[in-house]
């Protein structure tokens, strides 16, 4: 499978392609916010009126890709959320508790779905094709993925547009903020990982790719492989899913030039990621993503679209002030969200 | 009607439209301001949440929706009523 397309709205300078010229954008404070575009270059104003940001951020991302993809009508649209879409969900039930469940509009009800951005797109495109969405928490993009994968293995579709999207709203930071999730004052995101202290930052984000069965020539990378596990027992369970997972595609961690892991400054959940740099990823470079974008149930697609812009490249942009030790051929996505929901990507230049 | 002007602009968030812009007789759905019909059920919502007009007679919606100044002939009328 090829990423030969790819489209991102975070709070980094993602977007476009210029993305990744600049240093890290610094935020003080536990939750980061979406750099966002000018939407009408993307969509039509008519439209607009009625999309929410995250609707929005989706779409935007969804369209960039496909245009960098140079694909008109995709065979399939996969998209992956935990939340779904938070401000028209919650300007919904706000309604319904203030007029006592009349006088109910139906436009936020109507956008409020977790579907909602993979059937704007289809509509936008008029693309009657396949249009799944995933709403798996911290799986949703990885099941996203998974579903692509298969339709292209299985030939049902030459080329999938798959996306995971998320964000946070006030009412949702508040009520996740009082579960202690994140740190508490302010913390600057490009020291996340020096606090060492209980909780992380908020992020979101809007992570689009064009997968295709066939190799174009001029694709970002390959993906070679996919796994999730779930609530693994501790570190020796989680090595072995790990080992099992690059052995199934005949690689050894030498073979691998730089893992990229989920690590997210949270003193409770980070434990496994310095277990791991101990043991299987002691003797590779690793890079963390989670200052970039903060933690969110779908940031592994901001880790997943990262590891493709480097192998594009081949080298480590300056956003991550790092420097690879040599050409990074081959990158393991190593994502884990609050200890549960574990993810594996096997990706490598073309 | 300026006030209703702003508040169809409000609830359908309308975006770079201003009062001004609507005719009074412009049509507002099609050819017109291009609603359609989910802008149709939220100006059923405003009717009942900013004069607590409850359009009981589906058939009436056409004509009541017609225009801004055919919805505030409507309202006034229906205020006329109540009072």
């Amino acid at each position: 499978m090829y990423i030969r397309a790819t489209g991102n709205i975070s709070p980094q300078k993602t977007f476009g392609h210029s993305a990744l010229a600049e240093a890290p954008v610094a935020y003080t404070g536990n939750r980061l916010a979406c750099i966002e575009p000018d939407y009408k270059e993307f969509i039509d104003p008519k439209l607009i009126r009625r999309m929410s940001r995250i609707i929005r951020m989706g779409v935007a991302a969804a369209m960039e890709c496909l245009k960098e993809a140079d694909i008109k009508m995709p065979d399939a649209i996969t998209t992956g959320t935990a939340y779904g879409c938070l401000e028209d969900t919650n300007l919904f039930l706000g309604r319904m508790v203030e007029f006592n469940e009349e006088l109910l509009t139906p436009t936020a009800f109507i956008q409020s779905t977790h579907n909602t951005i993979g059937a704007q797109i289809g509509l936008m495109l008029q693309c009657n094709n396949y249009n799944n969405a995933y709403v798996h928490r911290a799986f949703s993009f990885e099941n996203a993925l998974l579903d692509a994968v298969m339709l292209l293995r299985e030939k049902e579709a030459a080329h999938v547009l798959v996306g995971a999207i998320d964000e946070i709203v006030n009412p949702s930071f508040t009520i996740l903020n009082r579960f202690g999730i994140y740190k508490p004052g302010d913390v600057s995101n490009l020291e996340l990982y020096k606090a060492n202290t209980k909780g992380t930052i908020a992020g979101e984000g809007a992570s689009f790719f064009a997968l295709t069965a066939e190799p174009s020539g001029n694709d970002y990378a390959k993906l070679e492989g996919l796994h999730t596990f779930y609530k693994p027992a501790g570190l020796a369970a989680t090595e072995k899913q790990i080992s099992g997972f690059l052995q199934r595609h005949a690689v050894s961690m030498q073979d691998i030039d730089l893992v990229i892991t989920g690590r997210n400054g949270d003193a409770a959940h980070d434990e496994p990621y310095a277990q791991l740099t101990q043991s299987l990823f002691g003797q590779t470079q690793q890079l963390n993503f989670k200052h970039l974008c903060g933690e969110y149930p779908t940031a592994s697609a901001f880790g997943f679209w990262l590891a493709a812009r480097i192998l594009k490249t081949g080298n480590i942009p300056e956003l991550l002030q790092a420097s690879a030790a040599k050409p990074v051929k081959r990158v393991l996505l190593y994502n884990s969200y609050k200890g549960s929901h574990h993810s594996l990507s096997l990706l490598a230049a073309c | 009607m300026s006030d209703l002007k702003s508040q169809i602009i409000a609830q359908l968030n309308l975006q770079d439209v201003k009062p001004e812009d609507i005719g009074d007789d412009q049509p507002l759905f099609v050819e017109g301001l291009g609603l359609d019909s989910i802008d149709a059920l939220e100006l059923i919502v405003l009717l009942q949440q900013q004069y607590q007009i409850k359009l009981s007679n589906s058939d009436e919606g056409p004509n009541v929706f017609r225009t801004v100044r055919t919805m505030a002939e409507y309202i006034k009328a229906h205020q006329a009523q109540n009072s």
